[in-house]
C-alpha cells in the first residue's frame, strides 16, 4: 500500500491547524500512520483513495473533515482550445488518453518533487505499474500545439528524457533504465505510441518516457499533461493531478480529443460531480446508527460531498471528480459513517443465536493429541511448504518423486518449492534444530499435508534416543489404536525411509493409512542427527 | 537414643572396640562400618553436632620431591656431582672436560657451585675454593701439598634424601632450606589434613547403650516388606526434602496450539459452526468470489503462490460473477469495467485467505442465520523475517443474519477481544476490497500502545449478489500469528514453526494468557 511522506510545514499551512491535531485525526479518516519523524509523517493511505496520494489531497480531506472547509470543492475549467487528435494507429496497443493544461503554478523543487510522488503513486496502484495508466508532464512552453497521439515503428528516435542524444524508441527499451523497467507492457506489439507536437516534436513516449525537451524545471509555469491507458479510468488519474495542482493555484485548461470521424470529440478534463442516491433506511440497516437526515448530509458535506434530500429517504449525492472508488451507494454510505465518525457508533453485541459446534476433525484430532501428550510426546506445529530433497532425497524415497505432486509456480526461496505430503521430514529437520538439547526427544504434529491435490489431516511423531528401537514405536501404535478402539493389522514394511525388517505398514480395512519403524541409519545421518530415532505417521482422513 | 541413623550408631560402636579405646582415623572406622569414609565422615559430623563425638582436624604441610627432585635424591644434585668430579681430578679441570662430562646439568651445576662456593672457573679453567685444600706439607719435598677435599654434606641435600624415603614431614626439617628446595621446584608442598575421631564425654556411655540392630533402616521399600509387615518397628531414611532432583518437564501442547484452541472456544461459546477447507483454492473463490478485480496487485505473481493446474469453475455462480465484475451485475454498481478472463479465475493458487473457504459455505448455506468461523493455514509470497514468513494461521468468522448491521460487527468485535483479554479496542476506517464498510480495530496493549489486530467489514453487496445471498454478511479477520506473538511475548514468528524443544518443555501451562 502507498505510503506518503508529509512535510509538517506543508501540511499546517494547507491544512489550517497544527500537526498535533492532523497527527490525530489522520487515522480516523482511514489510514494507518507509519513512522512519525522530526519534519514528516509517513501515512499508508488505502488503495482505493488516489486522490489522497498528495499533501495537497490530504489537506483537501482534512479541512472537510476538521469542519474547516465542508461540502464539494468545484474547479472551474477554461477553454485553452488546444487540440489532440488521436490516431487509428494506437487503438490497439494504448486506445486511451485524456489531457488538460494547468496554468500559472509557481514552481519550486519541492512542488516538482510532490507531483513526482503523486505521479508514481498514481502509476504504481492505479496505473498497475503503468501498464493500465501513465501520466506525462511536460512544459507546455517548450511544445506547440495541435498535439497528435499516434504509434510509429520502434526504430524512431528522439532524445528521451536525462539523455543528450537520439535513441530509437527500440534502444530505449533496452538501454534507458526506464525502457528496462516497463519494456514488458509493450512487447507484444510492433508499434509504440508516441505523442508529438505540431512541429514533429516527440512529446513523450508513453508509457515508457517523456522527451528531454518537455523537461519540468523550476521556471515552467504552463504544464501540458497526458494521461494515457487501457481502459477509461485515464480520465479520473487526470482529475487527481489537475485538481492536486489547482489546490496549488494552478488554472485549469481544456484539451479538446479528437479520436476520429466515429466517435465524438472530447473536452478533457470533465471535472463535473456525478451524482448518485443514497437511502436513509439503507444507511440505517447497513450501520445501525439512526442518524437524522441532517446528520447524514452534514457527514457527507465532512467528506466532502455535497449532498441534498431529495425525498424524504432519498440523499442525492454529488460525487467529486477525483473520487475512484464509488462504485456503488454503499460506498457513500461507508463515507457518511466515516464522517459521523466510528467513535460515535456504538457497538452492539448481535442478537443472533445459533449453536455454535465445533468441526469432526478437531474433536477427533483433540482426542488424538491427549493421547500422544500421555505418551509423552511435545506438540509441534510446522511448514506445510518444503522441498524435494528435504521430501524425498533426505528420507530417501526417490519413489516419491514419481507420484502427484503440488509444486509452486513462483516459489519464494529454494526451501519452500512444494506442499509436503508427509509431516516426517519436518519433524526429523526439527530435531536438527535441537541437537544440542537433552535427549531423549519425543514430538508429534497432527497437521494439513496435500495428498492428490487434496488438503487432509496427518499425524506424525518421532523418538530420539540412544536407546530408540523397534518395540518402543510398535507400543506407541499398539496404544494408539486401542485408545481409538480400531484394529490395525502390521505388515513388513518396505518404506526406504525406514529399516527394513524393523518397521511396519499400518492397514485398517485393507487399506493402508500409515508406517512405523526405526528410521534408516542413512535419514538420520543426512539430517546431520546422530541417535537412533524411531518414528510413525498415520494419515487421519480414513478415521472420519 | 532415637534420633540416631544406622551409619550413626555403628560408628559410634565401631569407636568402642579395639584399642586405644575411643580415638580412630576416619579410614579405619570407615571399614570398620562397611561404607565409604565420605558416608562415614557425614555420620561423624552429624554425631559431632549432638555432642556424642569430637572432631579433631589438623591441617599439616606435607612435602613431597618433585619427579626432578626425586632423581636428584638417588643421583646426587648437580653440583655435587660437578664437585665431585673436580675433586677426582685433583680440584682443577678444563672447562670443557666438564661440558663434555655434564652436558646435561652443567648450566644448572654452574649457578649452585657459584652459589654455594665450591667451584670457580676463570677463563677456561675450573678449580676448587682454596679453603678447600689442605695446608698439609708433602712429607717427601716439603713443599705444600694441594689436597682436594670434599664440601660436606649440605642440609638441602640431606633433606631431599629423607622426603624420597618418608615424604612426611620430618622433624628435623627446617623452613629456609624447605624454602629453597621448593624454589629449585624440587619440592611440592600439599595441605594434608588429619582427623582423628573419638568419643566425647556422652558419647562413651551413648555407644555403650546402643544395640545396632535397633537402628536398621530401610531405603526401599519391597513388595515383600509391605506383605510381610517387615517394615514394624523398623527406621525410614530420610531424605533431605529441600535438595532439588532432577528437572523434568511434562509433555504439552504447543503454546501456540493453546492459544488456537482460546480461539476456536470463544467462537464455539458465542455460537459459530467450525468450517475447514482446502488449502488449494481456484483463483475464482480466492479473489473472483470476493470481487477482487481479475488486475488487482493482490494477485500478481509478487504475492501469491500459483500453482502449476486449474479447477472447474462452479458453472453456477460463474456467469453471475462475471457480470458482477464487468458491469455490477444486477445491482447498482458500477462493477470494475474491463474484461473478465475464465482462464485467469480457473487459475490455482495457495489460498491467500479463509475467506475463500467462509464465502463458498455462505453461498452453499444461504438461509439465514449463519454463524462460521475457520482457523486455518493461508500463504502469502514473503520472504521469511521476523515479522513475515510464507505462511501461518488466520482466523475468520461471519455472521449472516436478518437485520445485522456494521453496529452489530463492532458489537461482536469489542466482545470477542474482551474474551481473549483485550479491555479497550477502538475502531478505525479501513479497506479491505471485499467489505464496505470496513474497520480496523485497535487494541490496546500496556507498554505498546495502540496495536492494530485483525480486520473487518460487511461483505460488499457485489460479493453476496451473485450467489444468492441476500441478507448483510458481517466477516472479520485476524492473524493468529501475530496474536500468538503479543500473547507469548515473541519477538520473531519464526520462533512458532521451528520451536527450540527447551521453550516448548519450559514454558509453563499456567501464565502465558
Amino acid at each position: 500500500m502507498p505510503v506518503i511522506s508529509l512535510g509538517y510545514e506543508d501540511l499546517e499551512e494547507l491544512v489550517g491547524v497544527s500537526k498535533e491535531e492532523i497527527l490525530t485525526k489522520i487515522p480516523m479518516l482511514g489510514a494507518d500512520i507509519e513512522r512519525v519523524e522530526e519534519d514528516h509523517v509517513d501515512v499508508e493511505f488505502f488503495p482505493n483513495r488516489p486522490d489522497l496520494y498528495s499533501a495537497e489531497g490530504v489537506a483537501r480531506a482534512l479541512r472537510g473533515f476538521l469542519s474547516i472547509e465542508e461540502g464539494a470543492r468545484y474547479y472551474s475549467v477554461k477553454e485553452s482550445k488546444i487540440d489532440l487528435t488521436v490516431k487509428d494507429a494506437v487503438l490497439p496497443i494504448r486506445p486511451h488518453i485524456a489531457s488538460a493544461v494547468v496554468k500559472g503554478i509557481k514552481f519550486s523543487g519541492a512542488l516538482i518533487e510532490s507531483l513526482m510522488n503523486l505521479q508514481e503513486h498514481l502509476h504504481r496502484g492505479l496505473g498497475r505499474d503503468r501498464r493500465k495508466i501513465s501520466i506525462g508532464v511536460h512544459d507546455l512552453s517548450k511544445i506547440e500545439p495541435p498535439f497528435t497521439y499516434t504509434a510509429v515503428s520502434p526504430d524512431f528516435s528522439f532524445v528521451p528524457l536525462d539523455l543528450d542524444e537520439e535513441m530509437t524508441m527500440h534502444e530505449i527499451l533496452t538501454r534507458h533504465p526506464k525502457g528496462v523497467k516497463y519494456r514488458k507492457i509493450l512487447e507484444d506489439f510492433d508499434l509504440y505510441p508516441i505523442i508529438f507536437d505540431a512541429k514533429d516534436r516527440v512529446v513523450s513516449f508513453p508509457p515508457i518516457i517523456n522527451a528531454e525537451l518537455t523537461r519540468v524545471t523550476e521556471k515552467t509555469e504552463d504544464l501540458f499533461i497526458d494521461v494515457t491507458g487501457t481502459e477509461p479510468i485515464v480520465f479520473k488519474a487526470l482529475n487527481i493531478v489537475v485538481s492536486s495542482l489547482a489546490e496549488r493555484g494552478g488554472e485549469i485548461y481544456s484539451v479538446r480529443i479528437d479520436r476520429g470521424s466515429k466517435e465524438a470529440r472530447i473536452v478533457s478534463p470533465d471535472l463535473s460531480y456525478e451524482e448518485m442516491d443514497i437511502e436513509l433506511s439503507e444507511f440505517r440497516s447497513l450501520i445501525g446508527e439512526d442518524l437524522t437526515q441532517s446528520n447524514v448530509i452534514e457527514s457527507l458535506r465532512k467528506m466532502r460531498y455535497d449532498a441534498d434530500l431529495k425525498t424524504e429517504d432519498k440523499v442525492r449525492v454529488k460525487i467529486p471528480p477525483y473520487r475512484v472508488d464509488i462504485l456503488h451507494p454503499w460506498d457513500i454510505i461507508e463515507d457518511v459513517a466515516i464522517g459521523y465518525g466510528y467513535e460515535n457508533i456504538r457497538p452492539e453485541f448481535p442478537k443472533t443465536l445459533t449453536m455454535g459446534s465445533p468441526h469432526k476433525m478437531e474433536v477427533f484430532s483433540s482426542k488424538i493429541r491427549e493421547v500422544m501428550i500421555g505418551l509423552c510426546f511435545f506438540e509441534v506445529i510446522t511448514f506445510t511448504l518444503t522441498n524435494e530433497e528435504k521430501e524425498f532425497d533426505w528420507m530417501r524415497r526417490i519413489n516419491g518423486k514419481k507420484e502427484e505432486i503440488v509444486t509452486v509456480n513462483n516459489p519464494i526461496s529454494t526451501e519452500h518449492t512444494m506442499m509436503r505430503r508427509t509431516i516426517l521430514p519436518n519433524l526429523i529437520e526439527l530435531l536438527s534444530f535441537n541437537k544440542h538439547r537433552d535427549l531423549p526427544q519425543r514430538i508429534f504434529e497432527i497437521g494439513d499435508v496435500i495428498l492428490n491435490g487434496k488438503t487432509t489431516e496427518s499425524l506424525a511423531a518421532v523418538s530420539i534416543h540412544s536407546d530408540a528401537e523397534f518395540s518402543e514405536v510398535r507400543s506407541y501404535i499398539d496404544a494408539l489404536f486401542r485408545e481409538m478402539k480400531m484394529e490395525a493389522k502390521i505388515k513388513n514394511s518396505t518404506d526406504p525411509a525406514f529399516l527394513e525388517g524393523r518397521s511396519g505398514d499400518i492397514y485398517v480395512n485393507k487399506r493402508k493409512i500409515g508406517v512405523f519403524g526405526e528410521m534408516h541409519p542413512e535419514v538420520v545421518w543426512n539430517f546431520k542427527l546422530e541417535y537412533p530415532i524411531v518414528a510413525m505417521e498415520i494419515n487421519l482422513e480414513y478415521f472420519l | 537414643m532415637k534420633n540416631l541413623t544406622l551409619n550413626e550408631a555403628k560408628t559410634l560402636k565401631a569407636l568402642l572396640s579395639g584399642e586405644n579405646s575411643g580415638e580412630k582415623i576416619p579410614e579405619y572406622l570407615a571399614k570398620k562400618v562397611g561404607i565409604k569414609v565420605e558416608a562415614l565422615m557425614q555420620a561423624a559430623y552429624l554425631l559431632e553436632e549432638k555432642n556424642l563425638v569430637d572432631i579433631d582436624e589438623r591441617v599439616e604441610e606435607e612435602y613431597e620431591p618433585t619427579e626432578e627432585g626425586e632423581r636428584y635424591a638417588k643421583e646426587g644434585l648437580p653440583e655435587r656431582n660437578i664437585h665431585d668430579f673436580v675433586v677426582s681430578k685433583g680440584g682443577e679441570v678444563y672447562l670443557s672436560d666438564l661440558r663434555e662430562e655434564f652436558s646435561g646439568i652443567i648450566n644448572i651445576g654452574f649457578g649452585w657451585l657459584r652459589r654455594k662456593n665450591w667451584v670457580d672457573c676463570k677463563s677456561k679453567i675450573c678449580k676448587l675454593e682454596n679453603q678447600r685444600f689442605s695446608n698439609e706439607t708433602d712429607k717427601k719435598g716439603g713443599d705444600f701439598l694441594v689436597i682436594a677435599l670434599k664440601a660436606p654434606i649440605g642440609r638441602d641435600e640431606e633433606i631431599l634424601k629423607e622426603l624420597t624415603k618418608t615424604r612426611k614431614n620430618p622433624p628435623m626439617l627446617d623452613k629456609s632450606t624447605l624454602k629453597l628446595l621448593k624454589g629449585r621446584k624440587l619440592l611440592n608442598i600439599h595441605d594434608k589434613k588429619y582427623i582423628k575421631i573419638k568419643l566425647a564425654e556422652d558419647g562413651e556411655e551413648v555407644a555403650r547403650g546402643i544395640k545396632v540392630e535397633d537402628y536398621e533402616e530401610i531405603t526401599k521399600i519391597t513388595p515383600e516388606m509391605i506383605r510381610e509387615r517387615s517394615w514394624i518397628g523398623k527406621r525410614f531414611r530420610g531424605y533431605d526434602a529441600e535438595v532439588l532432583s532432577k528437572e523434568i518437564y511434562p509433555a504439552k501442547k504447543h503454546p501456540y496450539r493453546r492459544i488456537i484452541e482460546e480461539i476456536r472456544d470463544i467462537s464455539l461459546r458465542m455460537g459459530f459452526v467450525e468450517i475447514k477447507g482446502e488449502i488449494i483454492q481456484s483463483s475464482f473463490w480466492d479473489f473472483d468470489a470476493l470481487f477482487q478485480p481479475q488486475d488487482h496487485p493482490a494477485r500478481d505473481m509478487q504475492d501469491t503462490f500459483y500453482l502449476n493446474s486449474e479447477s472447474k469453475l462452479p458453472e453456477r455462480y460463474v456467469k453471475e460473477v462475471k457480470e458482477m465484475h464487468i458491469h455490477g451485475g444486477k445491482i447498482d454498481s458500477s462493477g470494475w469495467g474491463g474484461g473478465w478472463s475464465e482462464e485467469v479465475a480457473r487459475r490455482n493458487v495457495l489460498r491467500t485467505h479463509t475467506t475463500a473457504l467462509t464465502i463458498r459455505y455462505l453461498a452453499e448455506h444461504p438461509d439465514p442465520p449463519v454463524k462460521a468461523f475457520c482457523i486455518g493455514r493461508v500463504y502469502r509470497r514473503e520472504s521469511i523475517d521476523a515479522t513475515h514468513l510464507p505462511e501461518f494461521e488466520q482466523l475468520e468468522g461471519v455472521i449472516m443474519d436478518k437485520d445485522v448491521s456494521f453496529k452489530d460487527l463492532l458489537g461482536y468485535l469489542k466482545a470477542f477481544y474482551k474474551e481473549m483479554g483485550f479491555e479497550e479496542i477502538r475502531f478505525r476506517p479501513g479497506y479491505f476490497p471485499y467489505t464496505e464498510p470496513s474497520v480496523e480495530p485497535d487494541v490496546y496493549v500496556d507498554g505498546l500502545g495502540w496495536v492494530e489486530l485483525g480486520g473487518a467489514g460487511v461483505f460488499r453487496k457485489e460479493v453476496t449478489e451473485p450467489f444468492g445471498i441476500n441478507y448483510p454478511v458481517l466477516a472479520w479477520g485476524l492473524g493468529v500469528s501475530r496474536l500468538a506473538m503479543l500473547k507469548l511475548g515473541l519477538r520473531d514468528l519464526r520462533e512458532l514453526y521451528r520451536p527450540d524443544i527447551d521453550w516448548l518443555r519450559k514454558s509453563p501451562l499456567f501464565g502465558d494468557f
